[in-house]
Parts: C-alpha cells; sequence; structure tokens
C-alpha cells in the first residue's frame, strides 16, 4: 500500500515538473522580450548611473559623482518643483473631476452615458501631437483662441504670451495634461459605479441616508480599488509628462516648465550626458516607486 | 502528444527568435566582403538633397558614371542627430554624410568618427573654394573632415510693402540691401510701430531653431561677436552683446517672444503679423509661403526684402556651408567609393546640378574648368541675393562645445525677456549662460 503511494507521488511530481516547464517555455519567448527591453535597460540605467558616459568614447567610472552634480543642480531642482506641482495639481483635480462626471453621466439614460464616454474619452484616442498642436494654436500670443476671447470680453487689456510668460505657462501645461488625462479614469469610474452593489444602496435610502450618505459609506469604499487604480496611473502620467512640454516649450521660458522627465531627454539626448540623464532617471524612478507604494498602502487601509 | 507538440512549438518560438537576433550579424560579415559598389549617404534637409525626387535623379546620375550605387537615407533636424549618433554608438554610421561643419569637423570631426579627406583638395582647389567656407572644413592645416559644396548668408527680411506705407524705407539702402546705421533701423522700427500700432519683430526664444538669426542680430546691433577669433572661446557675454541686448529690450516694437522659435516667426513674418523676420535666407526668399503667391511675396501678396542685419559699419553675416564628410566605417574601398562620390559632386563638371539642387550658391567659381559663377544666372532672385554674400562674416560654429553655447543662447535669451530690463539683470543673465557655454 505504502509503495503505490509512493509511486502515485513521484509520477504526480513528474507530471507537475512537466506541466512546469512547458509552462516556462510557453513563457520563454516573453520572458526574454521582458528580459530584454525591460529588465536589462533598468539594470543598464543604474549601472550608468555611476559612470560619466558620452557619445564616442568609453565610459569613466565616477562612483556617485552624477548624483552629486545631480543634488548641487538647479535646474534639477526646478523641474522636480515643477513636477511635484503638476502632479500635485492634476492627480486630485483628474480624480475628483472624473469622479463628479460619472457620476453625473451614469444617472443618465444609457445612450447618453455612452455618449459623454465618448465625448470625454475622444482626447485620449486622438493623437497627442495633434492635441498638443490644437492647443497650442489656442494660446498663440499673436491669434490664439484665448486672447481673442479675452479681448473681446473685455478680460484682457492686451494679448497675454500664455506658453512664453513664465507666470502662466506651467499653468497651460496642466490645464493639457487634465483635458487629456480625464478620459480613462472617467470610464473606468462610471463602469466602478455600474458595479456598485445596488441594493445596498436602495436599503440604505429606505433607512432614510441621504444621497450624499449613500455615495460616501457605500459607494465610495466599493470603488476604492477603482479609485486606487487611477491615482496610480494618474500619478506616474503625471510624472512622466513630457511630450506636452517636447512640443509647447521645451522647459522653458526660462525654465518655468522643465520637468523631470524632460531634464532627463535634455541631458541624455541633447548635451549627450548619458550618466548624468540615466542618475536622474534613476532618482525618478525612486520617486514613483515610493509614492506608489504610500498610495498603495493607504488604498490597502481604507 | 499534445505536450510534445506544446514543446515542440515553444522551442521553435524560442529558437525563431535566437534565429532574429542572430541575423543582423550574418549580413554584416557578407557586407565586409562584398564589393564597395554600394554605399551609404545620409542628409540633412539641404534645399533638395533632402527630396527624394531630387536626389534620385542625381544618384542615378552617378551611378551610370561610376557603378556605384548609392542608398540615401533623409533626416530631419528634429531628430537627425540622435539617429546619427545612435548609429554611430552601434557602428552602423552611413558612409557619407551631408551637412555643416558645426557637425562634420566640430562634433563628429573632433571625436574621430570621420576620415581625413585633406588629401581630396589639391592645390587648385584650395584656391578655388571661398576662404571662409575652405577654413571651416579643416581641423587643422592637414586635417579636413568635410568637402563643401554650397554656402549661404543667413539674413533678415521686411514686409516692404508695409515699410514703403509707413514711409521706413528711407532708412534701408536698397541697392545694397543694407540699413544704413544702427539708428536708422531703430528710425525705420519706430516708423512702422507707429504706422500698424503693433509689434513688428521678435527676438524668438523657445528653441534653437533659426537662432542664427537672433545670434547675427544681437552680435551685429554694437559690434560684438560671439567667439574669439580662435574658435576657443564663447564671447558672447561682451559689453558689445548686452548693449546690443537692451537696445533690444527696450524697444516696444520688439519683443523677446519665448513662445516661438524661427520657424514661427516665418509663419507670422509670412501671415503678415509680423513686419519683419530675423530667421531669413534666400530658401525663404525663393519660397516664402505655402499660399503659392510667389516668390518674394506675403501670403496677402506683399513684396518682401531680405535685407543684412542692422550694424554701423559693414554687417557680418551668418554663413550656411554645407558639404559631405565620410565616417570612418573602418572598409578602406567603401571609403574609397565614398572620395569618388564627394569628388564627382563637389568638383566636377556635375557640380553645377549638385548646387543646383541644393538651391543656394557654390563655394567656388569653379570646378575642373566648369564655370559655377553663372549657374543661377536665369534666377533674378538668386542672382541678386548675390549681393549679400561678400558679408559672410567668421563660421563660428565649428568651436567646442557648439550644441551647449546654442542652447545657453536661446536660454540666455529667455532669461533676458523676463528679467526686468535693467542692464544689470540683463548682464547676469547673460554671465550665466555664456560660462555655461564655456564649461565654467
Amino acid at each position: 500500500m505504502s509503495t503505490k503511494k509512493i509511486s502515485i507521488s513521484q509520477k504526480s511530481r513528474r507530471l507537475m515538473i512537466r506541466e512546469t516547464t512547458t509552462s516556462y517555455l510557453f513563457l520563454l519567448p516573453f520572458l526574454i522580450f521582458f528580459v530584454m527591453f525591460v529588465v536589462y535597460p533598468m539594470f543598464m540605467c543604474v549601472y550608468t548611473s555611476f559612470f560619466d558616459a558620452t557619445m564616442g568614447r568609453e565610459d569613466i567610472f565616477i562612483g556617485f559623482d552624477n548624483y552629486k552634480t545631480l543634488f548641487n543642480d538647479e535646474v534639477f531642482w526646478v523641474a522636480l518643483k515643477n513636477t511635484l506641482i503638476i502632479v500635485i495639481v492634476s492627480v486630485p483635480v483628474t480624480c475628483a473631476f472624473s469622479l463628479w462626471v460619472a457620476s453625473a453621466i451614469s444617472k443618465m439614460h444609457v445612450a447618453a452615458t455612452s455618449a459623454f464616454r465618448c465625448i470625454f474619452y475622444l482626447p485620449v484616442v486622438t493623437g497627442s501631437v495633434a492635441v498638443t498642436m490644437v492647443w497650442k494654436w489656442m494660446y498663440n500670443n499673436y491669434y490664439g483662441i484665448f486672447n481673442y476671447l479675452g479681448n473681446k470680453t473685455g478680460l484682457l487689456e492686451q494679448n497675454i504670451n500664455w506658453l512664453g510668460d513664465e507666470r502662466y505657462a506651467l499653468g497651460c501645461i496642466i490645464l493639457i495634461l487634465l483635458t487629456t488625462s480625464v478620459g480613462q479614469p472617467i470610464v473606468l469610474y462610471v463602469s466602478a459605479l455600474d458595479n456598485v452593489d445596488k441594493s445596498l444602496v436602495e436599503a440604505a435610502e429606505v433607512d432614510g441616508a441621504t444621497e450624499l450618505q449613500a455615495f460616501w459609506k457605500i459607494k465610495w469604499p466599493q470603488m476604492m480599488p477603482t479609485t486606487l487604480y487611477i491615482l496610480v496611473i494618474t500619478t506616474i502620467n503625471s510624472f512622466q509628462c513630457f511630450a506636452l512640454i517636447q512640443l509647447l516649450t521645451l522647459g522653458g521660458p526660462n525654465n518655468s516648465t522643465m520637468t523631470i522627465m524632460y531634464y532627463i531627454y535634455y541631458n541624455a539626448f541633447k548635451l549627450y550626458k548619458y550618466g548624468y540623464g540615466n542618475a536622474m532617471g534613476v532618482i525618478l524612478a525612486i520617486i514613483i516607486a515610493i509614492l506608489s507604494a504610500v498610495q498603495f498602502k493607504m488604498g490597502q487601509e481604507k | 502528444m499534445k505536450k510534445v507538440l506544446a514543446l515542440v512549438l515553444a522551442l521553435c518560438m524560442v529558437f525563431a527568435l535566437c534565429a532574429c537576433s542572430v541575423s543582423t550579424s550574418a549580413p554584416k560579415a557578407e557586407e565586409e566582403t562584398a564589393a564597395p559598389t554600394e554605399i551609404t549617404l545620409w542628409t540633412y534637409p539641404i534645399g533638395g538633397w533632402g527630396t527624394q525626387e531630387t536626389v534620385d535623379a542625381l544618384m542615378a546620375a552617378f551611378e551610370a558614371d561610376t557603378g556605384i550605387k548609392v542608398t540615401v537615407e533623409y533626416l530631419t533636424y528634429a531628430d537627425g542627430d540622435d539617429k546619427v549618433n545612435t548609429a554611430i554608438e552601434g557602428n552602423a554610421a552611413p558612409d557619407l554624410i551631408m551637412e555643416g561643419p558645426e557637425r562634420l569637423v566640430a562634433n563628429w570631426g573632433a571625436k574621430g568618427k570621420m576620415v581625413n579627406i585633406a588629401d581630396l583638395f589639391d592645390d587648385t582647389d584650395k584656391k578655388e573654394i571661398n576662404p571662409a567656407a575652405l577654413a571651416a572644413c579643416f581641423a587643422d592645416d592637414a586635417t579636413a573632415y568635410e568637402y563643401p559644396l554650397v554656402m549661404t548668408a543667413h539674413c533678415m527680411a521686411i514686409n516692404k510693402t508695409v515699410f514703403e506705407a509707413a514711409d521706413a524705407m528711407q532708412y534701408i539702402d536698397e541697392a545694397t540691401h543694407t540699413w544704413k546705421s544702427v539708428e536708422d533701423f531703430e528710425k525705420a522700427i519706430a516708423a512702422v510701430y507707429e504706422h500698424t500700432g503693433a509689434q513688428v519683430g521678435a527676438v524668438y526664444c523657445v528653441g534653437q531653431g533659426g537662432d542664427q538669426g537672433t545670434r547675427a542680430l544681437v552680435n551685429n546691433l554694437c559690434g560684438g561677436t560671439f567667439t574669439n577669433p580662435e574658435h576657443t572661446e564663447y564671447t558672447w557675454g561682451s559689453e558689445e552683446n548686452i548693449a546690443a541686448l537692451k537696445k533690444l529690450y527696450d524697444n516696444p516694437a520688439i519683443a523677446f517672444d519665448s513662445g516661438i522659435a524661427g520657424g514661427d516667426e516665418i509663419a507670422l513674418f509670412y501671415n503678415g503679423t509680423l513686419n519683419v523676420a530675423f530667421c531669413w535666407n534666400i530658401a525663404q526668399q525663393l519660397n516664402p509661403n505655402t499660399a503659392n503667391t510667389g516668390a518674394a511675396k506675403t501670403a496677402s501678396g506683399d513684396d518682401i526684402m531680405f535685407l543684412a542685419f542692422p550694424a554701423d559699419g559693414a554687417a557680418k553675416l551668418q554663413g550656411g556651408i554645407w558639404g559631405f564628410g565620410i565616417f570612418d566605417n573602418g572598409d578602406a574601398a567603401r571609403i574609397e567609393a565614398a572620395k569618388t562620390f564627394i569628388k564627382y559632386f563637389c568638383d566636377s563638371a556635375k557640380t553645377a546640378d549638385a548646387v543646383k539642387a541644393a538651391n543656394y550658391f557654390a563655394v567656388r567659381d569653379t570646378a575642373e574648368g566648369a564655370d559655377l559663377s553663372t549657374i543661377w544666372a536665369d534666377n533674378d532672385i538668386m542672382a541678386e541675393y548675390n549681393v549679400l554674400m561678400p558679408l559672410l562674416g567668421d563660421y563660428y560654429q565649428v568651436t567646442t562645445g557648439w550644441a551647449e553655447a546654442r542652447t545657453a543662447w536661446w536660454n540666455m535669451l529667455q532669461a533676458v525677456g523676463a528679467s526686468d530690463g535693467s542692464v544689470e539683470a540683463i548682464s547676469a543673465a547673460v554671465d550665466q549662460y555664456v560660462n555655461q557655454a564655456n564649461g565654467k
């Protein structure tokens, strides 16, 4: 009896090993791509950050010098400040606005809900370059619609150089970022609201709960995973704001729209300071990782 | 059985990947031993040399005459440098590249990536080629990384129709296409400002696009320079340049605009928003707009007049020089084929075709006996533009740290534009960025 048990166990283990091996072999091609295009570049980013690496010569090991230079680089701190402003403004506004819109349109007729979902999702599926160029025209100092309307309505005494004036440029960038960021969260929130257990809401209403109480006590906790996901992706997107800067301001005027992501690009691919750019990339990755971890932790606690 | 099949399938996929990875290196070995009848050329958009139709015709003629096939790739200024640098890093640089000495000599040549082609210049060539162009192509007396083909002078332009209406043409010497003096330039701008009630010109500075215009404007206004004559130091922190920046800042008709680059300024000039363009050259004069209103016309049909930058005395114009260089790919046969290409297009009876394709001016009057001085005789605008060529100034773009200096320049203009306009504030901005350019 015991001999038979052992034999079955060995057979089972062999089967398990075979199946596991087969699974890994199926995964292998994708693992190879993952290692080649994600893990290896990540490793090289960290590795190169310890070198004076540029084009046309061997890299020179300099230890933590890139990091030391980084922390003494005024533009880096300006870029970090601008990036944090973008994150601090755009993440809550995106989440709150998306939730508000989703709450409003989820109560509408199905056709109206779909129509609004499409409208708010349009900037997401439209090419970012096209969207940015339209905004560039609207902001234009000489014939942009904002200046035109401002002058016509008497709000402006003279044209404002929206993207060329350091007082307004970052705000203009954030506004564009908001309009292109809300589409996906709205769609996610509408789905999350649809999935809320309606019997609980009805029970609360029968018990005399107000709409706000029902939302806060029943819907909101059930939407927490969605909110957490939206917070994380919006935070990461805001940290990685690049295309807008590249197409509109190149970090100016006077570094007022310089972000960490653009400064990395600028150092690595304009000045060919690969090591320095990678050091910034490492710092950015650490900041994003810490913030994401905090967000997850807070989400789990709630 | 299914598992066996799955295993085979998985292995096939893995081996397919491996095959992909080795397939890139296999042909390379073949290329190394192949006959040098095929070379590659990467070209920036230098007139018609950025247009496939034009280049195809030139390459077909070259192949018919020499048996060497040229594969051409077209670069843009937006990402061309990145492509070339990536190719250099990956040992996949082209055999030939067409651009100016600031890239071929001061950048890739200085980094040891280019072939020394000094042997292509014989004594006759050295006599025939414009001295400024010749000097720019040599890193030292015995080392050349570029063979020049064409050149032009960058200049500025005015809306002549508006200037006439504002009675501002009196301040311009129309025959020589120059301002009579800096004071006259200021009077003319003031007259147009009064006539139109709108901003006349812009010191554009969102990026480096078209920065040759702002550099020439600032340097000429009060007699400043961008570098020292030895091209070892950036000198735009001088008192003359600070005075020029102050003049521009104080001029109510000219704004420092951190929202536009040279290309945007040209667009604003075409559509009549601005009546002066500081980013101009013969290419714009010949083909100024997409409204198809003809050469030397704005979109609304106003006349455009090209002009040297305002200066007391002779203006010093920023030159543009373009030619070919050879990347050192370690293949003597391909280098030899590339040299044949250069001599064919830059120093032979075929040079006229290559120059005309570029839409600029030849760097020499004759090439192997062929007369190049009259190739634009049938084009009034090109012939007229020749009046600016003697004003070509120092080709300082070959100074070390050029990429950093260009970036520092437009950042400095932004800082000046955002300052309170006091001499102290302008000086502080200029000092900060010129030190950055000089690596201090």
